[in-house]
């Protein structure tokens, strides 16, 4: 203990560094923690989070009896993070392979540049752009195609619109850390695959492929973590947060950020959250546990 | 990984190939994906300078019949409000991003002092936000009715200052690009820490802050969430906010046919237009799509280094 504190006090410069940013990170992030409490209590704005009643598992009790809009929003947010990861993860590995294999390399950094450019822009932005596209009487889509499908108050158009701006926004950028992994493949190995007889196909599937896998594992299990998190931005600006589209576009964090708006419903909003947390929480330490026993140096902890 | 293969943003070394048919169909399918991903910004810019009533009977279009800058017109009666949420998002753009990178670098720092004893506890510290949080609920009541910060530009700088994977990454670069032989040189010359800091280690993170520094200004400029949760008076509206406004004003004239037609009439001259809507999205992506080229190499660099713990 002693000898602690006196390395505590040597390093007094380090700590007083370290202050601002742990003090933000108090704050910000670890005094909200508390605040989950609120899903074990009967919240009253009047007297806030510490003072407010306890009602145990009443909270939950609701969860479980609003079946339709509690089951609806998990569902969503595990369907898109399935269809997201899984066909963005193809993609990101198809288009980094694709660069990689180009040969006309001014080319494709140019193109590289304009891929990326969607991430940059935000979803307040992007969906007056997908309007444009979409809308019933000034979009493109129906325009062209002659037609007056109303996409705004159809739900079943809105898995496939949102997946497809989901990718158009992500992909290009996604693909950047993979290309880092293929730049860092030795050369010999193609050219010894070369000697050896191999055609571009085989050394794609023998040495290409091989060589991503290690970040595609990595990459997949992190974002386990994150099952229980959308991209919030897509969800309530592209469909406008249109209840109508609610069957098939409503995940949890736009429900919780709706209800904070509408000032109501906060037991059932804060059982969600705590769901939510902890749910993560389980999720992230099982990821790690796996990375680690997979490949240790990419672990988060 | 990276490191041994120099500069990450460079594309996989050249290999010796044939230009056959090959790679010219390769090259249509890339242009083909470029294009998915390029003419959906491209008509932004077009519809901006689209004649309003062209948009009106004809719809959006890549070949508009009639070509105006009346949207920027309009674009300007938003006038001082602009200007004004100009002026928030480049603040909270800039000096949320110096903040971050000061108040980071420093704690990554003070992270990466091998004898330090309490540099384990920093590195759990930063590392359980990322694991758990308290979610948005929480975080509102507790900003608002805690902390009394509803309608405060804290709100908009600091939920984004601080993040576990920007810290991971200073920390990173730290450890692995700057010698530690450097620091001690400077402590032995007899240089206190927070000048060893300040004139050693500081700059020799410029790359990888570069590249956090950049990802940070654009989720800064970016952010609409926090705006819309507390921001609450005119003068203190960033320009994505404006934006989301925007639609709810159109939304709110589209599906409220009962607003009586003389509100309506005095409203006229604010219902958003077509084109003047896409000429204000314009004017808010705009900067970063300029600013973006020059800053590539960087966050690539900086994506490998943040993937690979040291």
């Amino acid at each position: 203990m002693k000898s602690f504190l006196k390395n505590t006090w040597k390093h007094r410069a380090h700590v007083i560094m370290a202050l601002p940013a742990f003090l933000i990170l108090f704050f910000i992030m670890y005094v909200p923690m508390a605040g989950l409490v609120m899903a074990f209590k009967n919240f009253d704005y009047s007297k806030g989070i510490w003072a407010s009643p306890w009602c145990r598992l009443d909270n939950f009790k609701f969860l479980l009896a609003s079946k339709s809009t509690f089951i609806t929003m998990t569902r969503n947010t595990l369907m898109y993070y399935v269809i997201f990861t899984a066909l963005g993860t193809f993609l990101n590995v198809v288009l980094a392979i694709a660069i990689d294999q180009f040969v006309f390399k001014k080319a494709a950094k140019t193109m590289q540049t304009l891929m990326i450019i969607p991430v940059f822009i935000s979803y307040a932005a992007v969906q007056f752009i997908v309007y444009a596209f979409i809308s019933t009487d000034t979009g493109i889509l129906n325009k062209t195609l002659g037609m007056n499908i109303r996409f705004y108050s159809t739900a079943s158009w809105w898995p496939l619109i949102l997946t497809i701006v989901k990718m158009w926004n992500s992909v290009g950028y996604g693909s950047v850390l993979y290309m880092s992994v293929l730049a860092g493949i030795d050369t010999e190995l193609y050219e010894a695959a070369e000697i050896d007889g191999a055609n571009k196909w085989q050394k794609i599937w023998h040495i290409t492929l091989p060589a991503l896998i290690p970040m595609v594992t990595v990459m997949l299990l992190l974002s386990v973590g994150n099952i229980m998190r959308s991209d919030t931005g897509l969800f309530y600006q592209v469909t406008r947060n249109s209840g109508v589209l609610y069957p098939t576009t409503q995940v949890i964090d736009s429900y919780v950020l709706n209800a904070i708006f509408k000032n109501s419903n906060f037991g059932f909003t804060a059982a969600t959250s705590f769901f939510q947390s902890v749910v993560g929480l389980l999720l992230m330490l099982f990821a790690n546990g796996m990375v680690r026993k997979i490949s240790p140096e990419n672990a988060l902890f | 990984m990276s490191k041994k293969k120099g500069n990450a943003a460079d594309l996989a070394p050249s290999r010796k190939e044939k230009k056959g048919i090959g790679q010219y169909i390769l090259g249509f399918f890339l242009l083909l994906y470029t294009l998915f991903c390029f003419l959906p910004v491209l008509l932004v810019f077009i519809s901006a300078f689209t004649d309003e009533k062209a948009i009106m009977n004809n719809g959006f279009s890549y070949f508009p019949e009639k070509w105006s800058t009346a949207g920027f017109g309009s674009v300007l009666k938003y006038g001082s409000q602009l200007l004004t949420s100009y002026g928030i998002t480049i603040f909270i753009t800039v000096f949320g991003t110096f903040l971050g990178l000061l108040v980071m670098s420093m704690y990554a720092y003070s992270m990466s002092r091998k004898d330090f004893r309490l540099s384990k506890f920093l590195s759990v510290f930063v590392l359980i936000p990322m694991l758990f949080n308290g979610g948005q609920l929480s975080g509102y009541i507790i900003f608002t009715s805690y902390y009394h910060l509803k309608d405060s530009l804290w709100l908009l700088i600091l939920p984004l200052c601080v993040t576990t994977m920007n810290v991971i990454i200073l920390r990173t670069y730290i450890a692995n690009s700057i010698p530690s032989e450097l620091m001690e040189a400077a402590k032995i010359d007899g240089a206190g820490e927070y000048r060893t800091f300040f004139q050693i280690t500081l700059p020799l993170l410029k790359p990888s802050m570069a590249a956090v520094g950049f990802m940070m200004a654009t989720a800064y400029w970016n952010d609409w969430q926090n705006a819309l949760l507390y921001i609450t008076s005119d003068n203190k509206k960033p320009l994505q906010l404006l934006l989301v406004n925007i639609q709810k004003s159109i939304e709110f004239l589209l599906n409220n046919t009962n607003v009586p037609a003389a509100a309506r009439a005095a409203m006229g001259g604010n219902i958003p237009q077509y084109s003047a809507t896409m000429a204000t999205v314009l004017v808010v992506i705009g900067p970063i799509m300029v600013v973006y080229p020059f800053f590539q190499k960087y966050f690539v660099k900086g994506l490998t280094v943040g993937s690979v713990k040291g």
